[in-house]
């Protein structure tokens, strides 16, 4: 995501908190397998 | 990382069924889902503010379907414009109408027409008259070039086959200083060409 935001001209793209946001659904194991995590991303 | 999209990908099947997935979640958002929704889900998990919420119409948060949370990332200023990129039923949209206040505007924009009918009708149940629901993807947002000063969006780009396409759509709408602030899924290693292809894992 920084990546994406960085080459589209933005700088100091930044991920600021992480959210275990599959916790608890049925995507939770697939999540955890993955390592998939909601993140919040600020770029300026 | 954000997710490549494979060669030979089908990029039409994968909108039509984000527009059948989300119609749904709309429509019965009680539903059997493999994500989280509504309000308490939020606060409880995401930190929004449960007074906040419960200060939006049912109908909106009750199809809430975020991934994280845009407003706690900065405030919104007062009188700022901002565009949410899927709006949904409008539980971002509408928490952003009211910091930018009546000087400033919210533009919400989704592709799912049933989201869109509910985001305006939670904004006329609030009586906020700054905010415009808009059709559009993340791709072509219906919006003038450098007009806005905060993008706001809750778990939509990672849905976005095109997205380097997307992040160029969003640079071209914000004004100079303006700024992204979105929440979205990142995952932790390349994924295999067959999850890749599994629509099921991008509508999730």
């Amino acid at each position: 995501m920084i990546d994406l935001f960085n080459a589209a001209g933005f700088r100091d793209a930044a991920i600021t908190r992480h959210f275990d946001c599959f916790a608890g659904t049925s995507k939770e194991r697939t999540a955890r397998r993955y390592g998939v995590l909601g993140v919040n991303l600020l770029a300026v | 990382m954000p997710v490549r999209c494979p060669i030979g990908f089908d990029v039409a099947s994968l909108r039509a069924e984000i527009q059948a997935m989300y119609g749904r979640v709309a429509d019965a958002p009680g539903g059997d889902f493999h994500f989280h929704r509504g309000p308490e889900y939020a606060a409880t998990r995401l930190g929004y503010d449960a007074a906040e919420l419960a200060a939006l119409p049912a109908a909106v948060t009750a199809s809430f379907a975020g991934i994280g949370n845009p407003h706690a990332i900065r405030p919104i200023p007062a009188g700022a414009v901002v565009v949410d990129i899927g709006c949904g039923a409008g539980t971002d949209l509408l928490l952003a109408a009211r910091r930018a206040g009546p000087a400033g505007r919210a533009i919400g924009v989704d592709m799912t027409a049933s989201m869109r009918e509910r985001a305006r009708a939670g904004a006329e149940a609030c009586g906020l008259t700054n905010v415009e629901v808009l059709e559009g993807d993340a791709t072509q947002l219906p919006v003038a070039d450098r007009s806005v000063d905060v993008v706001i969006s809750n778990g939509v780009i990672n849905l976005v086959p095109e997205k380097a396409r997307a992040a160029a759509e969003i640079a071209r709408v914000l004004k100079p200083g303006g700024r992204v602030q979105i929440a979205d899924i990142v995952i932790g290693e390349i994924l295999p060409d067959a999850a890749l292809l599994d629509i099921d894992l991008w509508t999730g």
